[in-house]
């Protein structure tokens, strides 16, 4: 409120100088223009500044309002407000310059931004001042005006000459100012376009002119009075495109409005995405939705979505209900500028989202279970080649080898009977090396002990059989269904041969419990850890086996901290 | 007579080699897989190698494709191919080149030192043998009881027979010194008498030719 008493005042001051000039009439013409001008900047900037008090641009269109306001000191009697409105008449001009080139964050982006401004600060701060040092206020200003109170020395060449510099300067300031704001244009996307499109386009135009201004200052020729109205109206026209900019983003709340009535009529959400896209203004917009199952994101058909890191140009804004997240729109980096409305969306189509959610998840979860189904099918298959493999390589090879030493062993009974011993001993050292092979086979294929016995033995007949020691703590009151025995057998096995074959350990312990209607197999190695449940290894089908049964198997191998394998299983 | 033996397995092949030398045979070297036993063969020019169907690398049919490489190297060198199982379609890739010189039989046959001895002769002989198990398999056992050879006519077994050595219409036309047309029409006419079902040609003429070995 203040603020705007004050730029009221400093307005009127304003203008009163201005129309109080004598010796040039007809510039009273000015005065309203630049009352609208300082008003406008100040005036936006006090919007800009309640809309987003965090952002820089509030408070540098009010001071740049105000550094206007200050120009017109340079039209006032006393010869001290004369110099100082010299000396700062062209401080609103840095002002504009971060204006433009800072929005809509109001931060400069690069090195080269901040050091146009820090240039155009020097330009028009020292380089002014050390002019104003030796010149002349007759001479070198205007011919009416009151004497220049800063000067030191009157040197005119000198004035001259740091004139000119200053002026160049300034032109190429503004030159590098419009190839910034062109580039930035070129690499924008079509959001980042939309956002800043006015004020870019105002503050181009305000550049353009102010060059032509100063170049034909520079040469001698200056512009006049309608230049001036021109340089006026489009610099008045960049506080307007600003608020033009926040005007739009109060559209977009319409927008908003508008997207829920859409969800309304399209309660399928069909088109959510598009629905969202044009609320948003972002064509490129994608929608993740939470799969809480899998702890991730996945698409509209289920298919598992990564969200995007930081610096790939996109963010994802996490859609919650009830402190859950069920879904997360991912957009152009661009819109963070536009919290408010990204917010206000998320909240209007939360419901739709967690509608759609629910369906993709559900997709996800039968891509899931269909996955977990051809990899039991796959892992069926795998035990049954290796059974083949087995007996193949194994106990046919010694019965075929057995049939060979009895044909062998034949063939001498007739001729040379006692040559036949020794080979039908060999014969029956094969024969017992087959069966013991063949033992082992049917072992592995579904151990005995686990039929007749139950998990517990079974546990403690592969402790005692297991290539490292191994300790087994069980208690297990009753038998448990036998799918649960045996998957529950079969992980604890697997655990201990890949315990055995890759971990480097010393020991094992199993530890078995049934509590309240679940069995809880869990085997620690103390080994190097880093295991990892990748496709091919025989945990993974396990835990599909497990989670057939509606339980689950849980994996933790920190890399030298050992491994730790846990099942549990539902038994009814 | 020389041959050499080709098996992954140690066991298997040095206790075939211990029952071949044993029936009289003289052991030209060993092989544990399919290239080093076409190197063998190519150095050795044995009378017949006896070749296992699953070797390394791969264990699926090197057997069979070296046995494909030797007959196109050296053609003189019989094969008797050994395995675990017999395959009704490894007979017919087998015998599709001439069921001359070629043997397939189960592993577990070794056990007969006559009878092997006695295949492996046949085979080095130009002969053939085939497993009673794959004969099964291709021709049937319903066949099993009568001679499926009584009803072709003497012109058609001689044809049939030069067939079963691998023989095309061509050869055997310019052998019976008849038309190469008159050798098709006879060869039709068997493949109606032993009531062979249609299927591609080659396997029509393996099939007629399985069946007189079996039935011989």
């Amino acid at each position: 409120m203040s603020v705007a008493l004050a730029a009221l005042m400093a307005g009127v001051g304003a203008a009163w100088l201005a129309v109080g000039r004598v010796d040039e009439p007809y510039q009273t013409a000015d005065a309203p223009l630049a009352l609208l001008v300082g008003w406008t900047f100040v005036g936006s900037g006090l919007v800009a500044w309640r809309q987003r008090p965090g952002n820089r641009l509030g408070p540098v269109m009010i001071v740049t309002g105000f550094a206007w306001f200050a120009t017109f000191l340079t039209d006032a009697h006393a010869g001290w407000a004369f110099t100082l409105g010299t000396a700062i008449q062209s401080v609103y001009l840095v002002g504009f310059a971060y204006l433009v080139l800072s929005f809509p964050t109001g931060r400069l982006r690069g090195p080269v931004d901040t050091a146009l401004i820090a240039g155009a600060a020097i330009v028009v701060t020292l380089v002014e001042w050390l002019s104003l040092l030796f010149s002349d206020s007759h001479a070198e200003l205007c011919s009416e005006c009151p004497p220049n109170v800063l000067l030191v020395d009157r040197n005119d060449a000198l004035a001259n000459g740091i004139l000119q510099v200053q002026r160049l300067s300034g032109v190429s300031l503004a030159l590098l100012m419009v190839a910034l704001l062109v580039r930035r244009w070129r690499g924008a996307t079509a959001a980042e376009r939309r956002s800043v499109a006015p004020v870019l386009l105002a503050g181009s135009a305000t550049v353009l002119v102010l060059a032509v201004s100063i170049a034909n200052d520079v040469v001698g020729e200056p512009l006049g009075q309608l230049g001036k109205w021109a340089l006026y109206c489009v610099f008045a026209s960049v506080p307007i495109a600003v608020l033009v900019v926040l005007l739009q983003r109060r559209l977009a709340r319409g927008a908003v409005a508008g997207l829920v009535v859409e969800l309304g009529e399209h309660s399928d959400g069909t088109d959510l995405r598009e629905a969202l896209a044009r609320a948003l203004g972002d064509p490129s917009l994608d929608v993740a939705y939470w799969f809480p199952t899998g702890s991730r994101y996945v698409d509209r058909e289920g298919n598992r979505m990564q969200l995007p890191g930081p610096g790939s140009g996109r963010i994802a804004t996490v859609v919650e209900r009830d402190a859950q997240p069920i879904a997360a729109l991912v957009h152009d980096a661009a819109l963070a500028e536009n919290a408010e409305l990204v917010q206000s969306v998320c909240a209007a189509a939360a419901l739709t989202l967690e509608n759609e959610r629910l369906q993709a998840a559900l997709r996800a979860r039968l891509a899931e279970l269909q996955a977990s189904r051809a990899r039991l099918v796959e892992a069926t298959e795998s035990e049954r080649r290796r059974i083949e493999r087995d007996l193949h390589d194994g106990t046919q090879q010694r019965l075929v080898s057995l049939a060979m030493s009895l044909g062998l062993a034949e063939s001498k009974l007739e001729d040379d009977p006692g040559a036949a011993a020794p080979i039908v001993r060999e014969a029956r050292e094969t024969l017992a090396l087959a069966l013991a092979e063949l033992r082992e086979l049917s072992q592995g294929i579904y151990p005995s002990l686990l039929t007749e016995r139950g998990l517990e033995a079974a546990l403690d007949d592969l402790c005692r059989r297991a290539a490292l020691p191994a300790t087994l703590d069980a208690s297990l009151p009753r038998r448990v269904p036998s799918q649960v025995e045996a998957a529950a057998y079969f992980v604890a096995s697997e655990a201990l041969a890949n315990a055995a074959k890759h971990s480097h350990a010393t020991e094992v312990r199993i530890h078995a419990r049934l509590d309240r209607g679940v069995l809880r197999v869990e085997v620690a190695d103390d080994g190097i850890g880093g295991a990892v449940t990748g496709s091919g290894s025989g945990l993974r089908g396990l835990g599909d086996r497990v989670e057939a049964l509606g339980g689950g198997l849980t994996l933790s191998s920190p890399p030298g901290q050992g491994t730790t394998i846990v099942v549990e299983i539902p038994c009814g | 007579m020389r041959v050499v033996v080709a098996d992954d397995a140690v066991i298997l092949r040095e206790g075939l080699a211990r029952l071949l030398t044993e029936a009289g045979l003289e052991i030209a070297g060993l092989a544990a897989d399919a290239d080093e036993l076409v190197r063998l063969v190519e150095q050795q020019r044995p009378d017949v190698a006896i070749v296992d169907i699953r070797m390394p690398p791969t264990y699926t049919d090197e057997g069979l494709r070296a046995a494909q490489e030797i007959r196109a190297r050296a053609p003189d060198t019989g094969i008797l191919v050994l395995s675990q199982h017999v395959r009704a379609s490894y007979a017919l890739e087998l015998l599709s080149g001439g069921s001359q010189g070629i043997g397939y039989l189960l592993k577990e046959r070794v056990s007969d030192l006559r009878e092997l001895a006695s295949s492996v002769e046949r085979v080095a002989q130009g002969g053939s043998v085939l497993d009673p198990l794959v004969v099964e398999q291709l021709v049937g056992r319903s066949r099993a009881g009568a001679d499926p050879l009584e009803h072709l006519t003497p012109r058609e077994r001689e044809v049939l027979s030069l067939m079963a050595e691998g023989r095309s219409n061509r050869a055997i036309a310019a052998q019976l010194f008849v038309t190469e047309h008159t050798v098709e029409k006879h060869v039709k006419s068997i493949f109606a008498t032993l009531r062979l079902p249609p299927s591609p040609d080659d396997h029509r003429r393996v099939l007629a030719v399985v069946t007189y070995l079996d039935a011989r």
